[in-house]
């Protein structure tokens, strides 16, 4: 089963995101800060990361800068309330960009879609 | 002793004097002025001082003397009074041409009192003229105007006009600039043409007379080593006139004059009398191209205003779009976050309830309608996004492409059909590829949404002066000119539009980019969307 860890300051996204990708079959853990997230990243061994561009009084292209400078096997889907951020150069160090929506099928598709592509799939 | 003339009698009838003319009747009865005017230049008087001299008369040897000197006096004095009477009638001449040169401003005017001064009968009577002037950088002295007939019969038919009218020479300058002018311009095209003089060639006869400030006269001008041969040619004659318009040491141009058609021999008398004239018309010309020329930067400057106003309207326009775009923006990514959280439960909800759940109705609704705001939400930040460009220079061919081959699946779908004309090797154009990409997009939906299945869009590019047209068809309805007009209003409610904010986002996109968007109808029915896009880089207007 991969295990995908999910970066958001808002905890309902955080439940959401939880319980849709928990029935996707994968595990997840989740954090609301990238001092969390780095925390999570250590003691877990994470398939993918998604992550929320603005997390409180955070940056989260810092953090997906870090992420890619330790971890650079480690795939990170973006996800954000911004779609200005696509054209953001910063952000194209990410695997994919999906911009936030009640429909969670477009950020399964590319969760699938990433993970395959890295071999990080892993059947439950 | 009986005399033959009639110098004796203080009256006399007109059977005794056959010299006295009509209309000099009054001499019958003068004898004084009879014998000045008459008597002394008659055979008859000559006759009888001859037989005065036989009577041994001692005044006989000395009063043939005196008629002499008096003639020659007489001479002398007609002689001069007709050398007056020319300079008076061409003093009245200058004085009528100076007036006029003096007052006026109009190009135009100018050379055609000038113009017709060198060729009328009542000026300096040439027959044929040409101007050249010297070209905006002075690097050239160019033909620009040539008055005068091209052969004999036209001369005569020219001749013929001046001799019905009694014009002033203003009069007749101004005929000429009303009914000739043009026409002239055009005639002499060929030979305007060909006479073209650089400037540096200072041994060119036409630049010899404009370094000696002197007008030159050209004769034997086939033979002459002076004379350019190209020159002689182009004239056909063999004689002319060459006269330096100079006015504040600046060189305005030459008049070239000549007598093509009569071969009247050019006298220095002539080229005197049109020296004191080049002095006025070379001021006048130089003050009226100056004119022009002040004319012509003054609708620049004009233009420039418009430009500039429209600009600063546009910009405060802007300003509070921009506003408007930012506060927008930073509500809908507020609202954004719960939304999807709402959105999102109420699927989960819907995935796991089941079929026979009486709330599953309600949580449809919940989802519809968090989708529906989402939608809005999207197309309010694509709005607030466009008030933000990118520019840079693009393909347009490239995007247009792009944009129809992702639209080409969904056209099939509605059964429409799209056709793309592409002009080739258009030049890239100052742009932001998204935005634009955008507004072809919106304006291909847009179509398809009020137009019924089956119809047609046609995606189009072309050049058009300093900008690349992409234009977008379709064979739908018509846009109702209240429709049209209300695109300026962001967000406007047009359900006739489908979701109503493709085109204003369009036009706040092409606006910000200070492009033009046009709406037409389409010949045949449908609608014309046009966007121009500048191949030049030009300033972003907002940063």
């Amino acid at each position: 089963m991969s295990k995908l860890l999910v970066v958001d300051d808002e905890a309902n996204i955080r439940l959401l995101y939880s319980q849709e990708l928990t029935d996707e079959g994968y595990e997840v853990i989740t954090a609301a800060t990238a001092a969390e997230a780095v925390e999570q990243l250590k003691t877990h061994e994470v398939d993918l990361v998604v992550l929320d561009i603005k997390l409180k009084n955070e940056s989260g292209i810092e953090l997906l800068q870090q992420i890619v400078k330790e971890r650079h096997d480690l795939p990170v889907i973006l996800s954000s309330a911004f779609s200005l951020y696509k054209d953001d150069f910063s952000a194209w160090l990410a695997d994919a960009y999906v911009v936030k929506s009640s429909d969670l099928q477009e950020l399964k598709d590319e969760i699938r879609r990433v993970l395959e592509k890295k071999g990080r799939l892993k059947a439950g | 002793m009986d005399w033959e003339c009639c110098w004796k009698k203080k009256e006399i009838t007109a059977a005794e004097c056959p010299f006295i003319a009509e209309g000099e009747e009054v001499l019958y009865g003068a004898l004084q002025q009879r014998i000045m005017e008459k008597c002394l230049e008659c055979p008859r008087f000559r006759n009888d001082m001859e037989r005065l001299k036989d009577s041994g008369d001692p005044l006989s040897g000395i009063l043939p003397l005196v008629v002499a000197e008096y003639l020659e006096q007489k001479a002398k004095m007609a002689s001069m009074t007709n050398f007056v009477n020319r300079k008076t009638r061409e003093m009245r001449f200058l004085h009528e041409l100076s007036v006029v040169l003096q007052t006026s401003m109009d190009l135009d005017e100018v050379l055609s009192v000038a113009m017709t001064a060198i060729t009328a009968g009542k000026g300096f009577g040439m027959n044929r003229a040409f101007l050249l002037m010297a070209d905006k950088d002075r690097q050239y002295l160019k033909g620009y105007l040539g008055v005068g007939p091209r052969n004999y019969e036209e001369a005569w038919q020219i001749w013929q006009d001046i001799d019905r009218t009694n014009d002033s020479l203003h009069g007749m300058a101004r005929t000429f600039q009303k009914t000739k002018l043009l026409s002239e311009k055009v005639k002499f095209q060929d030979v305007l043409e060909k006479l073209s003089v650089p400037l540096t060639d200072e041994t060119h006869i036409l630049n010899r007379a404009l370094r000696g400030k002197k007008p030159v006269l050209v004769e034997n001008a086939f033979h002459n080593p002076d004379v350019d041969p190209e020159l002689a040619a182009v004239l056909g004659v063999d004689c002319f006139l060459v006269m330096p318009l100079i006015s504040r040491k600046r060189r305005i141009g030459v008049i070239v004059a000549d007598n093509c058609v009569t071969h009247k021999p050019i006298t220095v008398q002539d080229m005197q009398s049109m020296e004191t004239f080049a002095f006025p018309v070379a001021f006048a010309l130089e003050r009226a191209s100056l004119y022009e020329r002040l004319r012509e930067e003054l609708s620049k400057l004009t233009a420039a205003n418009v430009k500039l106003k429209e600009q600063q309207e546009l910009i405060v326009k802007m300003e509070k779009m921009a506003l408007v775009g930012k506060i927008t923006s930073s509500i809908a990514h507020s609202i954004r976050n719960p939304l999807m959280i709402i959105g999102g439960f109420a699927r989960s909800l819907l995935k796991n309830s089941d079929e026979n759940d009486k709330r599953r109705a309600q949580i449809e609704t919940i989802v519809a309608e968090a989708k529906q705001l989402e939608n809005v939400l999207a197309e309010v930040l694509s709005y607030s996004d466009s008030l933000f460009p990118a520019m840079d220079m693009w393909d347009v061919n490239q995007l247009v492409n792009s944009v129809y081959v992702e639209m080409l699946e969904r056209l099939k779908q509605r059964g429409i059909d799209g056709h793309l004309d592409q002009t080739t090797d258009l030049p890239m154009v100052w742009i932001d590829y998204k935005q634009i990409s955008y507004c072809v997009r919106a304006l291909i939906i847009n179509s398809m949404e009020v137009m019924a299945d089956n119809g047609a869009i046609w995606l189009k590019t072309s050049r058009e002066g300093d900008c690349v047209v992409v234009e977008i068809s379709d064979n739908g309805p018509a846009m109702p000119e209240e429709i049209r007009e209300s695109l300026t209003t962001p967000f406007v409610d047009t359900q006739e539009l489908g979701s109503g904010s493709g085109l204003p986002v369009c036009r706040a996109i092409l606006e910000r980019h200070g492009n033009e968007f046009i709406i037409e109808d389409r010949p045949g029915g449908g609608t014309i969307y046009k966007m121009k896009l500048p191949i030049k880089k030009g300033e972003p207007m907002h940063e």
